[in-house]
């Protein structure tokens, strides 16, 4: 591997003298940032070391108005602004309270520092404002990531190129601007230091012995006379693929291959970053019509192939489209962590299930369900202590969280298998019930009184009867108004 | 347990050991001897017991219709037609102990767009965790609820699909017979009239008892056709528990 700083010195003869054919172009270097030196620190500390004149210049943004929110509220925020600073610099470095980023690489891009700044300026303070976090931030520049946390913490908005000189400018901050704790300060106070440069007139071993070898540490990496690690902001990943169909396409089902090719991309794209997925938007582009779309949930996140390919099957093969479709995109709106299946020791009974032509699980067959049917396609019942019949089952989309179950409030009293939606009225004829068939009471009542409190209250004497074919019948009888009698389920 | 063991691996060899060890226990009645020669070796099997399924069904909580069923009880997998008439004949009552069963396996039983609502309270005395129950909704169209029944049966947690529907044509009813055979699943079909060229393997009909209101639990099971089983049987079963016929 040929350092690619070096193949950038050469003349452009010797570039093309290489069998390969493939030669960078010696000026990319110069104008373009130069992303791959500054992949992580320490290489960069590296390369500084060897060539003292390609140093990192690092830009702090300091962020004092921060430190009023809570923990989690700052990393949010933080991650936010760090989305913002990408736009300057490949290399973001999280602080508390405060980011600082590689713009040495940027430099020549963006045309100097002013620039870099004032484009800053432009992202960050719109974001500071829509989160209500006032509009200025604290910045300055230099060599060392410490040394321009502590210059942008003291409020000098300076700007130091060289690390000869980012000892005398620390010299002259105070303090105060260190991250100290109470007792510390307390005892720098004592001794007579007001600004940085006492403590380097201090003897070093001394130092070590009362402050801890950290503080001395972090004044030296402020220096650049040791290095430093940096915490580094990773971008969220993003997956969109899109594919433009040479013709218009009416049949749907002839999209699968294409979808396949999409999903086999999407699932090295996973496996790379070992992630997987539970949500997707599929979207077709038509000619002069909005684009269709159809957003696919998963009960648990997955970066099977198959699984996926089946399921978008399932979604397709419901849907019809207003026009022919000419372009496809498939997106990932929900990344998740990827959690391989973990299966115990084989017992007979996982073998026996594995040999099973077309075993899948729960999860598989509610996600197609709902794919075919709709959301709410699915249901799942749960008792509530209830007096009134109807409103003791509670049908729930199987989504939904359960309420907790108490089975405490279940009747004792005998409860039929089914319930009408309504109850129907039946016909009494003389001394005869009938609906359909004559219906002969067998026993109760069981009396029902509830809701007297809201208005609409329930006044029954529940029976349990037969009609003249044998069906086993619930009927009740209000007790009030007409006291008429109604069916309102079957013992099946 | 030896006796079984050795049958599965030299069955000839043990048929007669079997033999000779009932002997030996003469006190016992021919027909008792007889049982336990059955019920020890899966080779034998009796001949209205065509499909060789022996005692191995699974139990139907109803003795007087396990004694009527081939293999002692309700097929292992494939598609069981239950008819009756009318709403409220005992149908559902019939299958609880089998529920019960297959929520103890820990496996999910799927309704298939049930005629009417579902009460949780009458299952949850019965017996049925209602936390393994899964619907899907009323009035969904019959494609789909036999599409959702395929599927459910190639479902391994699913140990029991349950559907409504009257006049599937011959074709649908070999399909989804076909389809639980092949998922290893039992699926009931509960229906209102009985279709003469079934696939199914087993059709059932519930009527209310002769004896009429007076005997409020029981009720007559016909078996009209089961594989495996020449004869017409029919048996009559006490339902519900003593509560509900006060």
């Amino acid at each position: 591997m040929e350092d690619p700083d070096n193949s950038a010195q050469k003349p452009v003869a010797t570039a093309g003298s290489h069998k390969s054919g493939v030669f960078k172009l010696p000026l990319a270097n110069r104008c373009g940032p130069d992303k791959q030196s500054h992949t992580n620190d320490e290489s960069n500390k590296r390369s500084a070391k060897s060539r003292p004149r390609r140093q990192s210049l690092w830009y702090a943004l300091y962020f004092p108005q921060l430190s009023e929110l809570s923990e989690s509220q700052q990393t949010q925020a933080l991650t936010e602004l760090a989305d913002l600073t990408e736009n300057v610099s490949d290399t973001v470095s999280f602080h508390s309270q405060a980011l600082v980023c590689e713009v040495r690489s940027s430099l020549r891009y963006f045309g100097g520092i002013d620039n870099i700044h004032s484009k800053l300026q432009s992202l960050i303070v719109p974001a500071l404002q829509n989160r209500s976090l006032g509009d200025s931030f604290l910045y300055a520049a230099s060599p060392t990531v410490r040394g321009s946390l502590l210059l942008a913490r003291s409020g000098h908005n300076a700007l130091v190129y060289q690390k000869e000189s980012l000892r005398s400018a620390l010299g002259k901050l105070s303090v105060d601007v260190l991250d100290l704790q109470r007792e510390q300060r307390r005892r720098l106070h004592n001794m007579g230091v007001r600004k940085i440069r006492d403590i380097w007139r201090l003897p070093a071993e001394g130092l070590h012995k009362r402050f801890g070898s950290n503080f001395v540490n972090s004044l030296s990496k402020a220096i650049g006379t040791s290095p430093e690690l940096t915490r580094n902001y990773i971008p969220s990943p993003e997956f969109s693929a899109s594919y433009d169909l040479p013709h218009e396409v009416g049949n749907l089902h002839y999209l699968l291959p294409i979808i396949d090719e999409i999903l086999i991309k999407l699932r090295d794209f996973l496996i790379q970053r070992d992630l997987s997925t539970s949500r997707l938007l599929l979207s077709m582009a038509h000619e002069k019509r909005s684009r269709t779309k159809i957003d696919i949930g998963l009960r648990r996140a997955t970066r099977h192939r198959d699984h996926l390919l089946l399921l978008i099957e399932t979604h397709i093969a419901q849907l019809t489209v207003p026009a022919p479709v000419v372009g496809l995109k498939l997106e990932v709106k929900q990344f998740d962590a990827f959690l391989s299946d973990s299966e115990a020791l084989l017992t007979e009974e996982q073998i026996e299930h594995r040999s099973k032509i077309n075993s899948k699980n729960l999860d598989q067959f509610m996600e197609q369900l709902h794919a075919r049917l709709g959301d709410d396609a699915l249901k799942s019942i749960n008792t509530v202590a209830e007096h009134c019949p109807e409103y003791a089952t509670q049908q729930l989309n199987y989504k939904d969280k359960k309420a907790e179950i108490s089975s405490a409030g279940v009747a004792n009293n005998p409860r039929p298998f089914w319930l009408l939606d309504a109850p129907i009225q039946l016909t009494l004829r003389g001394s005869k019930l009938y609906h359909r068939e004559a219906i002969t009471l067998i026993s109760g009542p069981e009396r029902i009184e509830t809701y007297w409190w809201s208005g609409q209250d329930i006044l029954r004497d529940y029976y349990i009867a037969r009609d003249r074919n044998g069906s086993r019948l619930w009927v009740f009888r209000e007790r009030r108004g007409k006291r008429n009698w109604f069916l309102h389920g079957y013992f099946s | 347990m030896t006796i079984l063991k050795d049958s599965i691996t030299q069955p000839e060899a043990n048929i007669g050991k079997a033999f000779n060890d009932i002997a030996c226990n003469s006190r016992r009645t021919p027909r008792a001897r007889v049982n336990q020669l059955l019920r020890s070796n899966p080779n034998l099997w009796r001949g209205c017991d065509m499909a060789g399924q022996g005692f191995h069904g699974v139990a139907t909580g109803y003795r007087e219709l396990d004694n009527i069923l081939p293999g002692r009880g309700w097929p292992r997998s494939g598609l069981v037609e239950v008819i009756a008439r009318h709403s409220g004949m005992g149908e559902l009552q019939l299958l609880i102990p089998l529920m019960q069963s297959v929520i103890k396996q820990g496996k999910w039983i799927l309704w298939v767009a049930p005629p009417y609502l579902l009460n949780a309270p009458a299952l949850t005395q019965a017996g049925i965790d209602i936390d393994q129950i899964l619907i899907v909704k009323q009035d969904t169209p019959c494609k789909d609820a036999l599409w959702s029944m395929e599927k459910a049966m190639q479902t391994e947690n699913c140990g029991l699909v349950l559907a409504w529907q009257n006049w599937l044509p011959g074709k649908v009813l070999r399909r989804l017979q076909l389809a639980a055979e092949v998922g290893d699943t039992l699926a009931v079909l509960f229906k209102h009239n009985d279709s003469k060229y079934s696939p199914s393997s087993l059709r059932l009909q519930i009527m209310a008892s002769a004896t009429g209101n007076r005997d409020f639990s029981r009720a007559k099971v016909t078996v009209i056709k089961a594989r495996g089983n020449f004869r017409p049987l029919s048996a009559q079963l006490s339902l519900y528990p003593e509560t509900l016929s006060a």
